[in-house]
């Protein structure tokens, strides 16, 4: 059985990733948070569309070859998620760098609380799964 | 290599970069009174860190890292003290271009964006250990 074919776990893994992928963008701009002329980036929201992208990745769009000669193309990106700069952050400092650390902690805490409502989410799916075939408490 | 591991790498590259800037920040501290030793000598001269971001190919994220350490070409501050071995004719002493005023804020800017990162660190790691422990 795959529990990605059940909706909910398929899109909450979809979650876990852009969790996971934001938390990174994030620690970029905390790292970043002296440099000269950086700018802060941030995730668009995950919604639907990212969901369907998502699992249209997994099958795989890549060129097909027909010969061993024939180049296999290369995919687009790695990620689905998409990317975006604030081009207009709250503070830039002299040095031209916009990273307001106060945000991005408050963004990391935010993505962390998400992540751990995900997990419990995904661990109660599992649990009524587990009740129905007769493993349950 | 895992999204959630790579934030890892990035952070630390950041509090190694803070790290770096204590270093100098406490060479510039510790310096406050290296005067010069001859007359027509010159005193310690502050140095500065720079940043600079930097995509790390192996796992394809900007990191960031200790662009140079440079000199900080201001002018030097003069004491009065004709008994000094360096002193002018005048009985001016270089004393160094630091104040210790800015090293301070600076260091304690270091130290917020060392415990930033570390924070980051933390955080990620949580993330980890509840992913984990789904299989529980």
């Amino acid at each position: 059985m795959d529990l990605n074919k059940l909706t909910l776990f398929g899109l909450m893994k979809g979650q876990m990733g852009w969790l996971n992928r934001r938390q990174e963008v994030l620690a970029q701009n905390v790292a970043n948070s002296d440099t000269p002329g950086y700018k802060p980036a941030d995730l668009q929201p995950f919604d639907f569309k990212d969901m369907v992208k998502r699992q249209n990745m997994q099958q795989g769009r890549g060129l097909s070859t027909t010969s061993p000669m024939h180049f296999a193309g290369t995919r687009a990106a790695t990620s689905p998620f998409a990317e975006s700069q604030d081009v207009t952050p709250y503070e830039t400092s002299p040095n031209g760098n916009g990273v307001v650390l106060e945000e991005q902690m408050a963004q990391i805490a935010e993505t962390q609380v998400q992540h751990r409502l995900t997990t419990e989410l995904y661990r109660k799916h599992i649990g009524m799964i587990k009740i129905a075939i007769g493993k349950g408490r | 290599m895992d999204d959630l591991l790579r934030t890892l790498r990035i952070s630390a590259s950041g509090m190694k970069a803070q790290g770096t800037r204590l270093r100098v920040i406490s060479e510039n501290v510790a310096n406050v009174d290296s005067l010069p030793t001859q007359a027509g000598g010159l005193p310690y001269r502050r140095k500065v860190v720079t940043f600079r971001n930097e995509l790390d190919q192996a796992i394809g994220v900007n990191t960031v890292r200790v662009d140079r350490i440079k000199t900080d070409l201001s002018d030097f501050q003069q004491r009065f003290d004709p008994a000094h071995p360096a002193a002018d004719p005048n009985g001016y002493v270089l004393t160094p271009n630091v104040s210790t005023l800015v090293e301070m804020t600076d260091m304690r800017e270091a130290q917020r964006s060392y415990e930033a990162n570390l924070n980051v660190i933390k955080s990620s790691k949580s993330m980890l250990q509840d992913t984990i422990a789904l299989m529980r």
